[in-house]
């Protein structure tokens, strides 16, 4: 798991045709594909409703597509979900964690269960500290924690895990602007260890500062996706808008 | 502003699935329950009919006063369908006779104990248990969840005094839970009058009473909840102090205050009493009997000087001897009787005083404050057995002198049997007093003692009373707590 | 990987406030329950004791067996009934003893204490069946529902954490981490029982941990549905509810609805009718005997004393005939009125023992030697140790003294009358009661046992089954 695969062509994480129809009719997602490679952050920007976390649940097998498959590694996930899910890390958006274990406890309980039994007390605050939490919350109890400070516990839990590809989910919510320009230079630091990043995100400037390539949803489609080399003079939240608006006259229309 | 913030509770009360959920739950257990307490009276009215009716029989089947089996029977109430209180547990008849003192006995649980086995639900039990947890699930986090829901801070970045804040939340709480739990209330007096339970105005002012209290003693646990609420941060915290306060106070605080009682004022048990009585019983019948002997070895000798047969004569001096030894019985019997009395009054002094003891110690909560009231408005509290022994134990003085009267019309001997045993003509028994029926047309009637609102007033009103206090109480604390509440 | 997660999870219950809070009510409440108990035994023992000495005080100084009267019985307290009251309250525990005759318990400790009754006892049946259970279902509400509103779920299940894996580990954590401190106040409320004078024998040790072993099933039992409701409902707002629904049915409704149910269903001669039906058929008895008494002739005619001996043999030979005959007859209503009793009791039962509740309550009651049949084997016991008094009457005055009645003998011999000696009452047999064999009791808890262990299974099937279509989102 360590030996990252640099060079590979494989995607990291691909979705093929992936299409969710709930119970109820409505149609989550409809047939969107992409890739995600090594050392890739790919970010989905959309409003409520977009499809970015449809597709992020589709990834963790939380839900079973209707057509088309999530993989990662190569594994599909909904046939194979124990042994694709040892290939992921997972930040939610707005996670409690248990409140009455320390940051510690918290980080101990699902380093396990994520399968690294090998770490020591020293791993955990060396992490703590690398997300940006400082010493003296290590050991308090999560019940008094901020929402900023439960998001950057939910992240060192991710990065524990050191699996070769990492989702995230409007993981920067709740960070305070110091923290999130922190959190930007995190995600940096392990796209260069060569991680397979997929996010989703509101926040058009951090995407563009950050990824590799940018999806923008809506509806359960991918309405545009462009790499981030063609996005460097382009205003994205034009662009943004642009379509949005686009969309919605159509519906008007 | 406090019409707005009290329209606001009852919108957050009344739209919330929780609601719903416990206000159907509610209406369904109060009708339950009414309806379970209707059926076990119309039982207990045709049981008590049936036993008056089996009575009347008895006496008409009787050849003498002697083999009347005489017994009083409790009368059901139709208060008891909404308290059952006591009344399963108190004999249901006693025994009236001239020999053995007033006791009831056969409680409806001593001869069917399947019903004591889960016991009944009534009306109060429903008030007691489930309302006043319902009370204190909806208002344990009045004040800490609007905190943590961010509200409160919304609410006081307005030009909103904390006084009408805290004022409209018991307000609006108390409205919002005390006015639909009316509604299952109301309907389950349709019920009763559906059922046709004959309701005297009198019943009907102890009802109304009765439902005063109910929603007093609901009062204070809603605005319990508010106070507890107010006293804290979070309300998962809060909701653990509301479960605990309502386990001191509806299952530890009475139970425990009887246990003290117990423990302070021993009592002995009945059957010590009476195995003392007993004792004097046995040894003034032995004085008695060796004097009997004594008379009949006189009376015989003076009968063994005439010899051949018992002539007319002779006879009616039996009858006369017999007269004689009755009015010594009756001495004997009274003075044992005084014995008796005086042992079961000291016996019931010093229970009063135990009861009333465990009762002051209980009425620390509001919950045995109200079953008290409870029970004293429906008159199966725990005088319910005194009163009708004393009523009984009148009657029995009554019906003891109209029998010896009519025994004294008949001349003694009724049920009596004689035997002669005679060297020459061996021996013979005879029946000679028995009649063909007693005539029982001016027995005196046994009227169950009447019971009225004027009678629970005294005892009701301290309980109403506490029980206002107790909510006036939580109330200062909620209001004194909320002012110095950090809102942030 | 199980480990992990049962490793958290007791972690986790027993580092929060609300087990803190939750299990120190708990002990402080077993251990009063404890303490009531063995008071309340303490008080009816010497109560007890003293009723005992005084029916036999009252022989002291007679001179004749001929004129005891009024011999009673009395129920004993035992040491389990103070923890598991039962109908013990509520049943009569005074007998009194005749040679022949039906025998009839009276004085309950309720109806002649009322007291006591008001508020009910605080009895470690309660404290399971009311406390416990309440106690199970705010611990085990959220275990589900509260990790998905935490977040956490999500979490736990990015990682390779098979579903049957988790849903396992949160039952056996639960229940490890709630069941051991409660074992631990449970051990230490039982083992002040002897502290507190309470004479526990080995048998009743057994039954105690019997009793133990089945409100701990009971408990499991709550927690296991607990964890089912919360593993079928989204949020725990919406779990707490049902659950409070479910605990409210459990165990108010259901087991008395299904004693008035089958109240409705099988109707029972009331015991005022059978009463008055016995009296009657006693008098007519006693009516026709009278009139065939003047068919006796002696056989001899010249001595007053063997005449009398005649008369007394052949007036017992009457009552043992009449005796007989209104035994048939008792035996007969009684039966009729047990058959319909039992019919009624059993339709009762099965009706409420659908709530764990009602199963609970039955189970122990009956490994205390407390449930309904108490009435019947006090009743089969007093029986037993009237033909021990009636033989020891016979032996002691030659006839077998079957009514209230006062004879008084003088021994006349020489014209002297001869000082009677006074009769010892301590030869009166002593009235031993047998609870019910333990093999008895356990063959009529087992129903119980087995079915609180089925509801286990059944609620833990449920939740293992609902966890796995559990939308983790």
């Amino acid at each position: 798991m360590s030996e990252l695969p640099l060079q590979s062509t494989q995607p990291m994480l691909e979705a093929v045709n992936l299409t969710k129809r709930y119970e109820d009719g409505v149609l989550a997602l409809d047939r969107v594909s992409f890739q995600v490679r090594a050392g890739e952050i790919f970010a989905m920007l959309g409003g409520n409703g977009a499809g970015k976390t449809t597709t992020i649940n589709l990834f963790l097998n939380f839900i079973e597509p209707t057509e088309g498959e999530a993989r990662i590694n190569g594994i599909v996930t909904h046939l194979e979900p124990l042994k694709a899910k040892e290939q992921i890390a997972f930040v939610s958006e707005n996670v409690m964690l248990y409140a009455n274990f320390t940051a510690i406890q918290n980080l101990d309980f699902f380093a396990r269960l994520g399968g690294q039994t090998h770490y020591t007390r020293d791993d955990y605050h060396n992490v703590l500290l690398r997300v940006g939490l400082a010493k003296e919350a290590h050991h308090k109890r999560l019940r008094g924690y901020s929402k900023g400070m439960r998001q950057k516990c939910g992240i060192a839990i991710a990065i524990l895990k050191n699996a070769p590809a990492i989702l995230l989910d409007e993981p920067t919510s709740g960070l305070d602007p110091k923290a999130g320009h922190d959190f930007i230079e995190l995600l940096a630091s392990l796209r260069a260890e060569g991680k397979a990043i997929l996010m989703s995100t509101h926040d058009i400037f951090r995407a563009k500062e950050i990824a590799d390539s940018v999806a923008i949803m809506n509806d359960g489609k991918i309405i545009m996706q462009r790499p981030a080399a063609a996005l460097v003079d382009t205003d994205l939240e034009q662009l943004y808008m642009q379509y949005m608006a686009g969309r919605s006259s159509e519906l008007v229309g | 502003m406090l019409s707005v913030l009290i329209q606001k509770e009852l919108k957050a009360i009344i739209l919330s699935p929780k609601f719903t959920a416990t206000f159907i739950i509610c209406s369904l257990l109060m009708l339950l329950s009414v309806y379970i307490g209707i059926q076990e009276y119309q039982n207990s009215v045709k049981q008590y009919d049936a036993g008056k009716q089996l009575i009347d029989e008895g006496i008409r089947e009787a050849t003498s006063w002697h083999s009347v089996r005489y017994r009083a029977y409790r009368a059901p109430d139709p208060m008891q369908i909404f308290v059952s209180g006591l009344n399963y547990d108190i004999g249901r008849w006693s025994a009236i006779n001239s020999q053995s003192m007033v006791k009831l006995r056969n409680s409806s649980y001593t001869d069917d104990p399947i019903f004591a086995v889960f016991r009944f639900i009534d009306f109060t039990f429903i008030v007691l248990v489930v309302l006043s947890l319902f009370a204190i699930m909806f208002t344990y986090d009045a004040v800490n969840g609007e905190r943590e829901d961010g509200t409160l801070k919304l609410v006081f970045a307005n030009s909103v005094p904390r006084a009408r804040y805290i004022l409209a939340k018991c307000i609006g709480g108390w409205l919002g839970l005390v006015v639909p739990i009316c509604l299952p209330i109301l309907l389950s007096i349709l019920l009763v009058q559906l059922f046709g339970i004959p309701l005297s105005a009198d019943n009907w002012l102890r009802l109304a009473t009765l439902i005063a209290a109910a929603i007093a003693f609901f009062t204070f646990f809603i605005i319990l909840g508010v106070l507890i609420s107010a006293m804290t941060k979070r309300s998962s915290v809060s909701f653990l102090l509301a479960l605990v306060a309502w386990i001191v106070f509806v299952l530890i605080i009475p139970r425990a205050g009887v246990i003290v009682a117990g423990q302070i004022l021993p009592v002995p048990s009945t059957a010590e009493v009476e195995g003392q009585v007993q004792s004097f019983s046995r040894d003034r019948w032995a004085t008695f009997y060796t004097a009997q002997e004594e008379r009949w070895r006189e009376r015989s000798l003076h009968n063994n000087q005439s010899e051949g047969d018992l002539s007319a004569v002779e006879e009616e001096k039996l009858w006369k001897y017999m007269e004689e030894d009755d009015a010594a019985r009756k001495a004997v019997q009274q003075e044992i009787d005084e014995f008796d009395r005086k042992l079961n009054d000291d016996l019931r002094h010093r229970r009063t005083a135990q009861e009333r003891l465990a009762f002051s110690l209980s009425r620390i909560s509001p919950a045995s404050a109200f079953q008290l009231a409870a029970m004293d408005l429906a008159g199966s509290d725990i005088a319910l057995k005194s009163r009708n022994e004393q009523a009984m134990d009148l009657y029995r003085t009554e019906y003891t002198q109209f029998v010896q009267a009519k025994q004294a019309e008949s001349g003694p001997g009724g049920g009596a049997f004689t035997i002669q045993i005679d060297t020459e003509k061996g021996v013979s028994i005879g029946t000679p007093r028995d009649q063909a029926a007693v005539d029982a047309t001016q027995l005196p009637v046994f009227v169950p003692p009447t019971f009225s609102f004027s009678d629970a007033a005294a005892t009701f009103l301290l309980d109403l009373g506490l029980l206002l206090i107790f909510s006036i109480v939580a109330f200062g604390g909620a209001f004194a707590a909320f002012l110095r509440y950090d809102v942030r | 990987m199980l480990r992990i997660l049962i490793e958290k999870e007791i972690r986790e219950i027993i580092g929060s406030a609300k087990f803190a809070v939750i299990f120190g009510a708990c002990a402080i409440l077993i251990l009063t329950s404890c303490y009531v108990g063995a008071r309340t035994y303490q008080a009816n023992r010497a109560q007890y004791e003293a009723a005992k000495a005084e029916n036999l005080r009252q022989f002291e100084g007679m001179t004749d067996w001929f004129n005891i009267q009024q011999h009673r019985i009395f129920l004993p307290p035992q040491p389990l009934a103070s923890l598991v009251n039962g109908v013990s309250n509520d049943i009569g525990r005074t007998t009194e003893v005749w040679g022949r005759g039906e025998l009839s318990a009276q004085d309950s400790k309720f109806g002649d204490e009322p007291i006591y009754a008001v508020f009910r006892f605080l009895d470690l049946e309660f404290m399971f069946q009311v406390v416990l259970s309440l106690f199970a279902v705010l611990l085990g509400y959220d275990a589900i529902s509260g990790e998905k509103e935490r977040g956490t779920l999500k979490l736990s299940f990015a990682n390779a954490v098979p579903r049957d894996k988790y849903i396992l580990g949160k039952i056996i954590g639960s229940l490890t981490a709630l069941t051991v401190p409660l074992v631990v106040a449970l051990g230490i409320g039982s083992l002040l029982l002897p502290l507190l004078g309470v004479p526990l024998s080995g048998d009743d040790w057994l039954r105690l941990f019997l009793v133990i072993l089945t409100g701990l099933l009971y408990f499991a039992a709550f927690l296991t549905l607990s964890i089912f409701v919360s593993a079928r409902t989204e949020r725990s707002s919406n779990s707490f509810l049902v659950l409070l629904v479910v605990w409210i049915l459990c165990v108010l409704i259901v087991p008395r609805a299904s004693v008035l149910l089958a109240g409705r269903a099988v109707n029972v001669p009331s015991v005022d009718e059978i009463a008055a039906q016995k009296a009657r058929f006693q008098q007519q008895q006693w009516h026709e005997d009278r009139a065939s008494w003047s068919n006796f002739k002696p056989t001899k005619s010249d001595d007053p004393n063997a005449m009398m001996d005649e008369l007394n043999r052949y007036m017992e030979e009457q009552a043992d005939i009449r005796d007989k005959k209104m035994q048939e007859f008792t035996a007969r209503l009684n039966e009729q009125r047990y058959n319909k009793q039992v019919e009624q009791q059993n339709l009762a039962f099965s009706l409420a023992r659908v709530s764990p509740a009602a199963t609970l309550s039955l189970g122990v009651t009956s490994l205390a030697g407390t449930s309904i049949t108490l009435k019947d084997h006090y009743n089969d016991e007093a029986k037993a140790y009237q033909s021990l008094y009636a033989n020891f009457m016979k032996e002691k005055t030659g006839t077998n003294p079957g009514g209230r009645m006062f004879m008084f003998r003088a021994k006349i011999e020489d014209g002297e009358e001869v000082k009677p000696e006074p009769i010892n009452p301590q030869e009166l047999p002593e009235f031993e009661y047998h609870q019910p064999d333990l093999a008895q009791s356990i063959s009529a808890a087992a129903l119980d046992m087995g079915l609180l262990a089925f509801f286990n299974l059944l609620f833990f099937a449920g939740a293992f089954v609902s966890f796995l279509r559990y939308d983790v989102r």
